[in-house]
């Protein structure tokens, strides 16, 4: 049965190629920072201020697990709900009420258990971090998180987008900072990584313009 | 003054915002998120932290005067003001933040008040050199310039 517009159709799919990002964090600044440096690594985000919100989000709220569970056979199950995805969720560790480690907690007891969690901290404590990668976090960040722990974070899993993705990471040598590397990752018909390097000449001194390419999935 | 003047004036005193230790690496990351897409973004950022943290120092300020001293909760205020300094590059507001959790600790309220009092400074400072270097940002473009990128090679 077709119930799907073609255009509709088209935008979903459009809409699975980007990597999708689950921010949690109570603090305003924490998040406006996070969806800068994300969408500046070509990602998807979506902020939400507690990690109830993310389980409402995620439709692991226990009323929503009740409905569910008393629901038809002909509804979707909760990890493609509507069409809804998740590609990595990134939590900060201390938050009022749900703790960034309940949140990944209830995720690794759910159907979204396979979605990388990533868990960031201001505050280094060892025993803390031991306490998340035990629980299934994927990494634990410190915080103010940097952009560059984020491109070798998502590099990965960009890397494993059905679709061809095409990163750039540009990077500027370190003698007079005029030369540019651009490394160009590509993948070819048969899911192998291509890797070539280029040198470009940044022909004027440095200005406030479009400095960080960041990761850009096209 | 003509715009190489302000442009060197600009340098100059962004230069000493870090030699003095005022801002840290975290701002110049900021300043390097900012492009034609985000053109205010290191003045949205910082703008979201004052708010943020006049409130902070508020609900701190009260809590120390109450009767019987809840420091879990002034703890817990200057836990985030520790963070969103941190995540401006507000470094001297952090440092003070950092100590003032120790006066918490030792649950000593004159202590507390002291600190309190070395944020406050800290934060006032930083306040007042960020406006400085947004007003100095705006008169170069208002004349036409292009800001130059602060570069960290001191």
């Amino acid at each position: 049965m077709e119930y799907l517009h073609s255009d509709i159709a088209d935008t979903q799919q459009r809409e699975k190629q980007h990597f999708h990002v689950l921010a949690v964090d109570d603090s305003l600044i924490e998040r406006k920072l996070l969806e800068r440096l994300l969408r500046e690594s070509s990602c998807k985000v979506t902020c939400v201020d507690s990690g109830d919100k993310a389980l409402e989000y995620l439709g692991l709220l226990d009323s929503q697990e009740i409905d569910r569970s008393t629901a038809s056979s002909s509804f979707p199950q909760p990890s493609t709900q509507e069409g809804l995805k998740v590609n990595l969720i990134m939590t900060d560790y201390s938050m009022p009420g749900m703790s960034g480690y309940d949140l990944l907690k209830r995720v690794k007891g759910s159907s979204w258990k396979d979605i990388p969690v990533v868990v960031m901290s201001s505050e280094n404590v060892p025993s803390r971090i031991s306490m998340c990668m035990e629980e299934g976090a994927e990494e634990f960040l410190l915080k103010p998180v940097q952009l560059s722990d984020l491109k070798k974070q998502l590099q990965p899993h960009l890397l494993k987008l059905p679709v061809h993705p095409k990163i750039d990471i540009t990077t500027t040598s370190n003698d007079n900072g005029n030369d540019r590397m651009i490394i160009d990752i590509t993948m070819n018909n048969n899911q192998n990584v291509v890797v070539s390097k280029r040198k470009t000449m940044t022909p004027e001194p440095l200005e406030r313009r479009p400095q960080m390419k960041g990761l850009a999935v096209i | 003054m003509e715009l190489g003047q302000m442009q060197g004036r600009l340098a100059e005193f962004t230069k000493s915002l870090y030699m003095e230790g005022i801002l840290d690496a975290q701002f110049l990351q900021l300043q390097q998120l900012q492009d034609e897409s985000n053109p205010d973004f290191v003045v949205e950022v910082v703008s979201l932290f004052f708010e943020d943290s006049e409130k902070l120092l508020n609900d701190i300020a009260r809590a120390l005067d109450q009767q019987s001293v809840d420091f879990k909760r002034v703890d817990a205020h200057v836990h985030q003001l520790k963070g969103s300094s941190a995540s401006v590059g507000a470094q001297r507001v952090k440092n003070a933040c950092v100590a003032f959790r120790n006066c918490c600790e030792e649950q000593n309220v004159e202590g507390c008040l002291r600190c309190l009092q070395q944020v406050k400074q800290e934060h006032y400072l930083v306040k007042n050199k960020l406006e400085t270097l947004f007003r100095l940002e705006q008169q170069i473009v208002a004349a036409g310039g292009s800001v130059p990128m602060a570069e960290m090679t001191f």
